[in-house]
């Protein structure tokens, strides 16, 4: 028989296939990192109804909680879905069970990022983050642009100012976010 | 901490409570491990026995069985008991079934005791068998200090009066009088409405037999309307009913109609009028007249001026209806008029109202035309509705091609409407669905949305199998949105296919949508006038959810249909039948007897200062302040809440069987326990002691930290009582109650919440932690809020150190006097103002007999 854990079940077997390995302290560690409304869903739908991303593409937010539910780790965390949520928070608002989809998908994508799955544009904006104390990289074109408005071609940043630089780049690596970024994604 | 070292006295002058030395029994109860899972019962029976004065202490596996009530009554024959005290269940449960036994083996029942260690002890404390434990050593312990000072007493019969009040006119309220009625009763029923009928009137057909609604009721109404031992009250409110069981006065407000009993309702004043007004019967759908009738088969069959609408009661005005009938049946001078009844039972049937789908702004009811909700369904596919039963879309007037149903709506949801579940909705879809197949057959499309459908009585699957074989497709989701598309009003559906994980669009020419029920908009008006309680979900609270189902928690008075909980028809007029099988044992014995809890005066200590008086809630209580003749308890009056006694200031006026020096005995040995987080709590019978055993039965877990002290009203807990704990030791006390306007007693209640805030007052002045003493008003649904209230409380007791203690102590041994002090003075006083007299009784006083 096909048996999900959420307590305490083993992994099963469906016609002869291994299914997935439930990780029962998965929906815990949501739970304990703030989404405690998690267990409520009674799967309806109406969130994913009201999920503008999934009418454009295969993303189903209700899966995506269901998947957490039963504690199917590697199927959220390592699941592009994640990453399809926009956060405009239409489903949290309507979800007549009053699970914090939203705030769910948030800590999710925390948890994926820390089990080693961080998108590969996320490693490249976090790199310069990281690099430079500042999100975008300042290139050639855009100090240009400056310059011909009239401005300084370096804006007044941390950019501008080597000592802050300094002063954001430790709080970044202290936070552990360096290291983070340089772990990157699988 | 001892009676010694607080100065109060236990013993009223030394007299003991009987002429016999106590000889006690405590039985503890296993439950089978619904006690002893988590309480060492054998330990606290060990412990039973070595209290003072009681001679036999023992456990079995269920005290409540035959064999061990057998053992109690043998156990009393043997050893001679005068007093027992059973370790178990809730007093509240069980305390009739012990008081029966001990009875039989010829003791008075009153010198019976519980201490309740399951709903208040081993439920709470799963995981912590030794705090559990303790606890129930203590609670064991409080209740032997009681009962060796209960006395015997003599209970009073009361008459009951054999006149039936039914308040609604619905389905319930119209068999529950019948059956009372047919049994030989009189019975009153008022309904808001100017015709009884109720919802269910109004509806189509009913499921799952798909009888014609109106045509199975309306020989039940005309039957009431008829019944010789029936007296309808239409188009009236109850007022106000004052009383206790058996012996209630209501007042009736009979609203004018502007229309006499003469009215034959032949029709020709409506047919002369020319004012309009919405048809409220048929929901807003059509419109009525201002005079008018509400639909045809009303009962009365007599007509209504609905004087909104009307252009007035001067006939220069208008007055075409008063010209146009023959039988002069117009009164446009009529008023209103106040009847009072005397009435020993009432049925509270009082229905539901339906939920406003407004609230949801992403389905546009109110907004799009042809979004309507089930009961404007009803309407339009019934024969005397508005379009003489034929479905039309509003936007068209035209049968519609498409009808998607939408399920839940207002019902289990935390955000819009109520968590629970509606009950009858699926039902009433799927009875619906069939409808539109019998008129229109398959062309007409049908889509029901639902999340679970819920199908569970008799016949119920049958006919959601009828549906689905008849091509009514269900589709698992809830729609998310509905928008109308421009032009032609069609409605697109948004919503997921759950079982499929696609997303679906669809476009539908009606979109119903299956509304929950939710509380008469004006229960809480009716919950005033009989001192109800209401669940978090606004309906009706019975005394007991599977042993009393129909009673409320005020005796005499009984619950039956959507007031109660949302049901169908079947249920409400099993339940209707059951209330009046209830109320009708009552009056069918024409008597009850009352519990022996009366307040008594001793003449001796009355100042004739008149606060007993005052502060009495049913105006009991007879004293002449000027003449200076002592308080007189009226007794048949007396509904012993014993607010009286705990606002005496010279101990002159106590209650019986909960007497100062039987409470103070109680607090006394919930201050010697060793818990250091100790929570002295006061409970009220009605609300906050049964709100603490719904904690106890939902296994809502807390700190093993309260010690319950159980009196009939929070209203009984004196300024005494408070500073005994605290002058004793305790770290915290709670004093607990019904909410302010619930009260079981009127509003003795409003004295508890005097006394504390004035104890307030007094620790912010003496410098005691004001924190240390809480108020918390808690319901007998609201175990949760019983719960969070000792959790925070046993924090806070962890906080007060023993050297605040010892100060709290000194403060009050400075600034208070205790009731007993002031009592062994009047006495030694009256004795003969021999000051050795006085010395000697204030000693004894100090010394506590």
């Amino acid at each position: 028989m096909f048996k999900y854990g959420i307590s305490g079940f083993e992994s099963g077997h469906y016609m002869g296939e291994s299914v997935y390995k439930p990780d029962n302290t998965f929906p815990q560690q949501i739970v304990e990192r703030g989404g405690t409304t998690l267990l409520r869903c009674f799967q309806c739908g109406t969130c994913t109804g009201s999920c503008p991303s999934g009418r454009q593409t295969a993303f189903r937010i209700r899966k995506l909680i269901r998947w957490a539910q039963l504690g199917i780790a590697d199927k959220v965390l390592a699941s592009e879905d994640l990453w399809m949520c926009t956060t405009c928070y239409t489903c949290q608002e309507r979800c007549p069970r009053g699970v914090e989809i939203t705030d769910i998908v948030m800590t999710m994508r925390n948890l994926a990022v820390e089990a080693g799955y961080m998108q590969e544009a996320h490693v490249r904006i976090g790199g310069f983050l990281a690099k430079t104390g500042h999100l975008l990289p300042l290139k050639e074109p855009m100090m240009k642009a400056r310059k011909s408005l009239g401005l300084d071609e370096t804006p007044p940043t941390v950019l501008a100012n080597k000592k802050n630089q300094e002063l954001v780049l430790n709080i970044i690596k202290e936070t552990g976010f360096t290291d983070l970024v340089k772990k990157g994604g699988k | 901490m001892t009676e010694e070292e607080n100065g109060t006295s236990e013993g009223e002058e030394g007299k003991a409570p009987t002429e016999e030395a106590p000889r006690i029994g405590v039985f503890v109860c296993d439950c089978g491990l619904n006690i002893a899972g988590s309480v060492d019962t054998q330990s606290v029976a060990d412990y039973a026995g070595t209290l003072p004065d009681v001679v036999w202490a023992g456990r079995q596996k269920y005290t409540c069985s035959d064999p061990g009530q057998m053992l109690i009554e043998d156990m009393i024959e043997e050893h001679d008991l005068n007093r027992v005290v059973v370790a178990s269940c809730s007093p509240r449960l069980h305390e009739p079934t012990f008081r029966g036994t001990v009875e039989r083996a010829g003791m008075n029942k009153y010198q019976f005791e519980m201490a309740n260690i399951r709903e208040h002890c081993s439920w709470i404390h799963l995981y912590d068998k030794e705090g559990g434990t303790d606890k129930a050593k203590d609670l064991v312990r409080m209740a032997v200090a009681k009962v060796r000072l209960l006395e015997p007493q003599e209970e009073t019969k009361v008459r009951v009066e054999t006149t039936a009040l039914v308040i609604g006119g619905g389905v319930a309220g119209i068999q529950a009088a019948l059956d009372l009625a047919d049994s030989g009763f009189k019975v009153h029923v008022v309904e808001k409405e100017p015709s009884i009928g109720g919802k269910m009137a109004q509806i189509d057909k009913t499921f799952p037999t798909m009888d014609c609604s109106i045509c199975i009721l309306a020989p039940k109404m005309s039957e009431a309307g008829n019944h010789p031992n029936i007296t309808l009250h239409t188009y009236s409110e109850v007022q106000s009913i004052d009383g206790y069981i058996g012996n209630f006065t209501a007042k009736i407000l009979h609203k004018a109609r502007y229309v006499t009993t003469d009215c034959t309702s032949c029709g020709d004043c409506a047919d002369a009028c020319e004012q309009l007004a919405p048809n409220e019967f048929d929901i807003g759908l059509a419109t009525r007249k201002a005079i008018y009738i509400p639909f045809a088969q009303a009962v009365p069959s007599q007509y209504i001026i609905d004087m909104n609408t009307c252009l007035g009661t001067e006939p220069i005005a208008c007055g075409k209806c008063k010209d146009a009938c023959e039988r002069e049946a117009v009164d446009l001078e009529m008023n209103d008029e106040v009847v009072e009844i005397d009435v020993g039972t009432v049925i509270v049937a009082t229905g539901v109202d339906v939920y406003d789908a407004t609230a949801i702004p992403e389905y546009h009811y109110g907004e799009y035309p042809d979004v309507i909700t089930t009961m404007e369904f009803e309407r339009l596919v019934n024969a005397g509705g508005p379009t003489s039963g034929h479905l039309v879309r509003p936007s068209n007037m035209k049968t519609p091609k498409t009808v998607a149903f939408i399920q839940c709506v207002g019902s289990r949801s935390l955000k819009n409407g109520h968590p629970y579940c509606s009950n009858v909705c699926c039902m009433n879809t799927i009875k619906d669905s069939l409808l539109i197949r019998e008129h229109y057959g398959r062309d007409l499309k049908i889509d029901v949305y639902y999340m679970d459908i819920r199908a569970f009585g008799k016949g119920f699957e049958d006919l959601y199998n009828r549906s689905k074989a008849e091509g009514v497709r269900f589709i698992r989701g809830i729609p998310a949105s509905i928008t109308e598309v421009p032009d032609n009003h069609d409605l697109r559906i948004v919503v997921e296919d759950t079982s499929l994980g696609r997303v679906l669009t669809r476009d539908y020419e009606m979109v119903v949508l299956s509304v929950g029920m939710e509380a008469a908009h004006d229960a809480e008006k009716v919950q005033h006038l009989l001192t109800l309680s209401r669940t978090s979900d606004g309906f009706f609270l019975e005394a007991h959810p599977k042993l009393k189902p129909v009673d409320a928690p005020t005796q005499g008075v009984f619950l039956c249909g959507c007031a109660e909980g949302p049901k169908d028809i079947k249920d409400s007029v099993t339940q209707a039948s059951a209330a009046a099988a209830r109320a009708g044992i009552l009056m069918g014995a024409g008597e009850v007897t009352v519990e022996a809890i009366t307040a008594v005066v001793d003449e001796d200590l009355c100042t004739s200062c008149g606060l007993c008086a005052k502060v009495c809630p049913y105006h009991a209580i007879e004293v002449d302040t000027k003449a200076k003749t002592p308080a007189h308890v009226i007794e048949a009056a007396c509904a012993g809440c014993g607010t009286c006694a705990a606002e005496c200031a010279f101990g002159a006026i106590h209650q019986r069987h909960f007497t100062d020096q039987q409470i103070e005995g109680q607090i006394d040995q919930a201050t010697a326990s060793k818990a250091e987080d100790l929570v002295l709590t006061f409970a009220c019978n009605w609300c906050s002691y049964a709100g603490a055993d719904f904690a106890g039965v939902s296994r809502m877990q807390m700190p093993p930290a309260a010690r319950v002290i159980r009196t009939m009203c929070s209203g009984r807990i004196s300024v005494d009582f408070v500073l005994r704990a605290f002058a004793n030791g305790a770290p915290t006390v709670l004093v607990s109650g019904c909410h302010l306007t619930d009260c079981h007693y009127i509003n003795a209640n409003q004295q508890t919440l005097k006394r504390v805030e004035k104890l307030w007052k007094r620790f912010d002045k003496w410098g005691i932690r004001k924190e240390r003493l809480a108020l918390a008003w808690v319901s007998a649904a609201e175990g949760a809020k019983f719960q969070e209230t000792i959790t925070k409380m046993s924090e806070i007791a962890k906080t007060v150190t023993a050297k605040e203690i010892k100060e709290t102590k000194d403060i009050i041994a400075r600034n208070y006097k205790f009731k007993a002090e002031k009592m062994a003075r009047a006495r030694a006083k009256k004795a003969g103002a021999d000051p050795g007299a006085a010395n000697k009784a204030k000693a004894k006083a100090k010394n506590g007999t």
